[in-house]
């Protein structure tokens, strides 16, 4: 922790300096983002932050009514983030990481808003990027939506393919406001043995909607994350909807807890894992203290889970309301050999009837993954080939 | 004719169980042959064992495709070589549709795209092309789909399980109307069709289709082959064991 802090203190603070458009990114830097979805053509995206190491690289917003500032520049402007929003829904002393974020000088991350009414219609993508070895990024994010406003955020979370440790640990406080819709696609894709903590808090109100994708294509080493939602408004909605490609020796634990609080009030946990060695741990738990509908469903597939790997599924329900209808699945399997065999039996190829299958049962057809999803189950195919 | 499909002396066992004692079958090129039995006489696991599929091990004998020993090979390998098969109970592969199989074999030359929308709409499968595969559909809706899939594979042979099993009288008709194409008559001298085997318990499916030559599996052996109409004849009149015993009994 102490040579994590210090290095922290030796920034500086001139975040504006040292800005480049986004066509300018260097070629690594570029490739490095791609695979998670952050791209460097600005005509297909509203916005773009993108933070190399601690320090912002990018950063434009393109559209009328979305605000993208760093968060610093966001607290000095705006008294009221500090007093409304800065550590409302997360925290700081939760635990040693929200209390390590919290104990930045200058904290680092960004701060979206959408003005009301304003429906984006391009993603906006924001990239917290670890381009050198053993950093530790702390990131402090707020997003808020107005009343009736819509964005889709794609966050990729990466570090270039030379860099093996570090620690990114991020707190992100949420706001989405009556009837407004928040889409967030987090596609991480770290080093083996990065150690990868975000604490994200959202607050639903009337209406709204909240989407949340996460797709662990490269997982790191230890990946810890809990999101919580509050569904406070009525009608109010929230999916989470999570990939998680494992590896051996990573550590992998994703869950979330959604407390259902107003009449008509609904969610859904998918969670969709595949496991090549190490633990994964799928959790999540739906709170239902009003008339709501929840239903949570973990699937897994062990392709090759070698000695000690392992999938588990631990979906949760609470009902403190009688009129809370929940219900939860969970179902762990391999690929099964017919199914296979049956495509192969049409003259495809078994690693390429592997595929199939597993691209089908991840069914993520989540907008921003590329072609690297494709190219990681590729990669899984071929295992599962060997392990026969 | 030259001899398309050749099985050997074949003993397959299923789950540590010997399921076939002994299997002899040869189909020539351009024939049609027709396999009866009663359930569980081994005429799925024969085809299975054919196509490649793992589970049905072969503890002796050997396959023979086109004069080549095709008893080491894995599916895929035999499918590119142009066999094909119709299951009766395929597996439902969730995640993935009916398109992604029919796209393959176009995309690979195998049917022209036009041809395939001729033959979804003659299938009347149209709908199910983005459903997975084979996931909820009716024992008739499961026929089409699998003939459907050879029609677009094109295999020099083609298998098919009870294709008249678990179907009602009008889907029968358009059951019948696909075998009829998939095994019609090409122009050519001597006139020749699609090879194929054809799997029935029932026996209804040679009111669509004739076959050149039938053959009675009992117990895990070929009991008996000869004129097809004549052995389903017998075998619904008087049963199989009776038919076999017949038969068997004039060729002594
Ligand atoms: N997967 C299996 N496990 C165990 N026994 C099986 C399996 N498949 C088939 N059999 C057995 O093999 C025999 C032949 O079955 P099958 O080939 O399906 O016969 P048919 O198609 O003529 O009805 C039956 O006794 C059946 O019970
Ligand atoms: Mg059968």
């Amino acid at each position: 922790m102490k040579k994590t802090r210090s290095a922290i203190d030796n920034q500086t603070t001139n975040t504006e300096t040292d800005l480049i458009p986004l066509n300018q990114v260097d070629e690594t830097d570029a490739a490095a983002l791609a695979e998670v979805g952050v791209i460097v053509d600005a005509r297909q995206r509203s916005g773009t932050y993108i933070q190399r190491d601690h320090k912002p690289l990018c950063i434009m917003a393109q559209n009328e009514g979305l605000e993208l500032l760093p968060i610093a520049q966001a607290l000095e402007m705006y008294p009221w983030v500090r007093e409304n929003y800065y550590w409302n829904l997360v925290s700081p002393n939760q635990d040693e990481i929200t209390q390590h974020c919290a104990a930045q000088k200058v904290p680092q991350g960004f701060f979206i808003r959408v003005k009301k009414g304003v429906k984006i219609d391009k993603p906006c993508q924001a990239s917290l990027y670890m381009a050198h070895t053993n950093i530790t990024q702390a990131i402090h994010n707020i997003i808020i939506l107005e009343e009736g406003a819509e964005l889709h955020l794609i966050t990729g979370c990466v570090s270039q393919h030379q860099v093996h440790t570090g620690l990114h640990y991020a707190v992100s406080e949420h706001y989405i406001g009556k009837h407004a819709t928040l889409t967030s696609t987090m596609i991480h894709s770290w080093g083996p043995e990065v150690i990868v903590r975000p604490h994200a808090g959202t607050s639903v109100e009337e209406g709204g909607t909240f989407v949340n994708n996460y797709v662990s294509l490269r997982p790191a080493g230890d990946i810890l994350s809990r999101p919580t939602t509050w569904l406070n408004g009525k009608g109010a909605s929230a999916k989470y909807f999570t990939v998680i490609l494992g590896s051996k020796g990573s550590e992998i634990t994703t869950g979330g807890d959604v407390y259902l609080n107003a009449e008509g009030t609904s969610a859904e946990i998918a969670h969709r894992g595949v496991c090549t060695g190490g633990h994964l741990n799928q959790e999540g738990l739906l709170i239902g203290n009003a008339p709501c509908r929840a239903h949570v469903d973990c699937a897994g597939m062990l392709v090759d889970p070698g000695v000690d790997g392992y999938i588990e599924s631990i979906p949760g329900l609470r009902a403190t309301h009688p009129d809370a209808r929940m219900s939860h699945e969970a179902s762990i399997g391999k690929i099964a050999p017919e199914e296979v065999e049956y495509l192969q039996s049409r003259g495809i190829e078994e690693r390429e009837a592997i595929s199939m299958i597993i691209r089908g049962f991840l069914d993520a057809d989540i907008e921003g993954l590329g072609p690297e999803l494709d190219a990681r189950i590729a990669e899984i195919a071929e295992l599962a080939g060997h392990g026969e | 004719m030259s001899t398309l499909l050749e099985v050997r002396d074949l003993h397959v066992e299923v789950a540590g169980e010997e399921i076939l004692h002994g299997v002899d079958l040869t189909i020539p090129e351009g024939e049609v042959h027709a396999l009866f039995g009663p359930n569980g006489s081994g005429k799925t696991s024969l085809m299975m064992t054919i196509m490649g599929f793992s589970g049905y091990e072969i503890t002796q004998g050997a396959v023979l495709f086109d004069g080549k020993d095709i008893t080491d090979l894995d599916v895929t390998e035999r499918a590119r070589l142009g066999i094909g098969v119709a299951q009766q109970r395929p597996p439902t592969i969730t995640g993935v549709q009916l398109h992604q199989v029919l796209d393959y074999a176009v995309d690979n030359g195998l049917c022209p795209r036009e041809h395939l929308q001729e033959l979804l709409a003659q299938a009347r499968l149209d709908d199910f092309l983005t459903r997975d595969i084979n996931g909820g559909l009716s024992g008739g809706e499961i026929r089409r789909s699998e003939i459907l899939q050879l029609m677009v594979t094109q295999p020099r042979f083609a298998m098919m399980d009870e294709p008249d099993s678990g179907v009602d009288v009008e889907a029968m008709k358009l059951v019948g109307q696909m075998l009829n194409e998939l095994f019609s008559l090409e122009t050519s001298h001597p006139a020749k069709r699609r090879t194929g085997l054809i799997i029935t318990h029932t026996g209804q499916i040679l009111n669509y289709i004739q076959a050149d030559k039938g053959h009675v599996m009992m117990r895990g052996e070929l009991a008996c082959s000869g004129n097809p109409r004549l052995i389903f004849d017998t075998a619904c009149t008087s049963g199989y064991e009776i038919c076999v015993q017949c038969i068997n009994g004039v060729e002594v």
